[in-house]
């Protein structure tokens, strides 16, 4: 565990954007500690090259570069209508790039090579690509007509081919891990907005992707629902297995959770680095002047 | 006028106690009926399905798909159902395809109503918020399954009322089936009223009732199953 957490360091290092290699004293230790007997397993799980998205005349996103190592964990921090929430539905496959490239896993995600040429890619080459995704969303989204259970085991079922057995032994496990294992037939419309956040969240898990993105999970909560949600996310984080892109506006929890934090304005990414380094050292004007108006708005807590 | 004349006389020659008129017009407008039902099932099973191909064609990602149902749902709803009937009966066997007059009816009905259901179906799915299909894309559903599994009985669930309401308005629009000789209910009542002009309330009133008695069921009916589909709902 502790090795595997050295590595990501040296990866994000060695293989990082220029941004990343600017980092504390501390981190170019980590780089010469990075052993070179993994090498195999610097390669980066998400790779975006280039990748513009625009939605009529407004460019969201442009020419963005951005690579997710494997089980690292990125919260990505910005102020509203920055291009997070885009940068993640392009991955998910709910936006498709204006231009740019996408890999997951060593695999073009919107593009299929055919004859050596990427051509733009079908339904079936994103079904392929995609299972190695999970995705929370903001506003959770559980299906209001399957009860809990139902919601969690029938991808498991439909789209991995489990059997019903093998996907709700599966689904309680998850729904276990996340506290929800009491409410298996309750429908998500009798549950809190933070029960019905832990439920999507064992629901993505059931999938087992490499790859999870959380899109401000806890921005649709009532305040006192929040915590519950945090932590079983951190749980999930401690186990380090999956790469985590965590979009949010709780910068507490970014700190604590993530490995590096990445910050976008206007489409770019502005800066990144250690959790350490962004809060307390700030490069970027515009950094400084974000993170400032959070301790405005009393997140300092 | 002879017809009438014997069976007026009939009546109150029977017995006794004189038959009552119902008990004359009755057996005969309960073959009708008889009639009426069957052509009501059979449209409204082929409706039904048109329903669902129309409504699920016209949101259909493949243009040509689209603009096909498109053009089929906008015409049987924009042309009368009469006429319909009349083109498939009168003038379809004249450019070669003679269809009996029970298989014209049916299919002029289904596909009258169906082009109404289409839309009921399309408006359906599109009140499902995006949400829920982007939900199951993230879970790597394939765009049938997002259909089956997650949109569709959430959307059945809306669609009912308005099911329930077309179900109602084909049974009242198969009256119109006893123009190409069809013999329905009004069919048989137009008959009677021919031979018994004297009795012609008598016939329309238990003509309108037993309508009734025939809706009345399927109002009944849509409501229990919105009951039964509106699990998980607050
Ligand atoms: N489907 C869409 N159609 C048109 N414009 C869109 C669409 N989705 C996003 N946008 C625009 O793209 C910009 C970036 O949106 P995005 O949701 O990615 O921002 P964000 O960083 O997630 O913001 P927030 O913190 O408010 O969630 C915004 O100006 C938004 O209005
Ligand atoms: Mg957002």
């Amino acid at each position: 565990m502790r090795r595997l957490k050295r590595n990501r360091v040296g990866h994000l290092i060695s293989k990082g954007s220029e941004r990343v290699s600017e980092m504390t004293e501390n981190n170019h230790v980590a780089v010469a500690e990075a052993p070179q007997s993994n090498q195999e397993q610097t390669e980066p799980i998400v790779r975006y090259r280039k990748v513009s998205k625009s939605f009529g005349d407004n460019q969201v996103l442009k020419e963005v570069d951005f690579d997710l190592y494997p089980g690292e964990r990125v919260a990505v921090i910005g102020p509203s209508g920055s291009g997070k929430t885009t940068m993640a539905r392009l991955l998910m496959t709910l936006e498709k790039p204006t231009s740019g490239t996408i890999e997951v896993d060593g695999r073009q995600l919107w593009h299929k090579e055919v004859k050596g040429k990427l051509v733009p890619a079908d339904e079936k080459h994103l079904h392929e690509v995609r299972g190695d995704i999970g995705m929370v969303f903001q506003h959770f989204h559980l299906f209001p007509h399957m009860n809990i259970l139902k919601n969690v085991s029938v991808a498991p079922i439909k789209v991995l081919g489990l059997s019903k057995e093998e996907a709700e032994e599966r689904a309680k496990t998850m729904l276990d891990k996340v506290g929800m294992s009491d409410k298996l037939e309750a429908y998500p419309a009798n549950l809190s907005g933070g029960q019905q956040q832990r439920v999507a969240i064992a629901r993505a898990l059931v999938m087992r992707p490499k790859v999870m993105l959380f899109d401000e999970p806890t921005s649709a909560l009532d305040p006192e629902l929040v915590g519950e949600v945090l932590d079983v996310i951190k749980e999930i984080a401690a186990e380090g297995e999956m790469a985590m892109m965590l979009i949010t506006h709780e910068m507490s929890f970014a700190r604590d959770v993530a490995d590096r934090i990445v910050f976008f304005d206007e489409g770019r990414i502005i800066e990144q680095g250690r959790p350490e380094q962004i809060f307390t050292a700030p490069k970027t004007d515009r950094l400084q002047e974000f993170l400032k108006r959070f301790e405005l708005n009393g997140s300092s807590s | 006028m002879f017809l009438r004349t014997s069976l007026y006389y009939q009546a109150f020659d029977g017995g006794v106690i004189p038959i009552s008129v119902y008990a004359q017009i009755f057996p005969q407008l309960l073959e009708g009926a008889f009639v009426t039902i069957q052509l009501l099932i059979l449209s409204a099973i082929l409706g039904f399905l048109l329903s669902f191909l129309g409504g699920i064609g016209r949101l259909s990602r493949i243009d040509p798909i689209r603009w096909i149902s498109g053009f089929f749902v906008e015409f049987l709803r924009g042309t009368s159902l009469l006429v319909q009937l009349f083109w498939l009966f009168y003038a379809l066997p004249l450019l070669g395809i003679k269809l009996a007059p029970g298989l014209a009816g049916i299919l002029a009905l289904s596909l009258n109503y169906g082009a109404y259901g289409s839309e009921v179906v399309r408006g359906a799915i599109q009140s499902i918020p995006k949400g829920q299909t982007e939900a199951a894309i993230a879970l790597n559903m394939t765009p049938r399954q997002q259909m089956w599994h997650v949109i569709l009985p959430q959307a059945f669930r809306t669609m009912l009322p308005s099911f329930g309401n077309l179900f109602i308005e084909l049974l009242k629009g198969t009256a119109l089936v006893s123009l190409i000789t069809i013999p329905d209910m009004t069919f048989e009542a137009s008959a009677m009223r021919t031979n018994i002009e004297a009795n012609t309330p008598e016939i329309f009133t238990l003509l309108l009732l037993m309508y009734f008695v025939i809706g009345y069921p399927l109002t009944l009916a849509t409501r229990w199953l919105e009951r039964r589909f509106s699990v998980g709902r607050l």
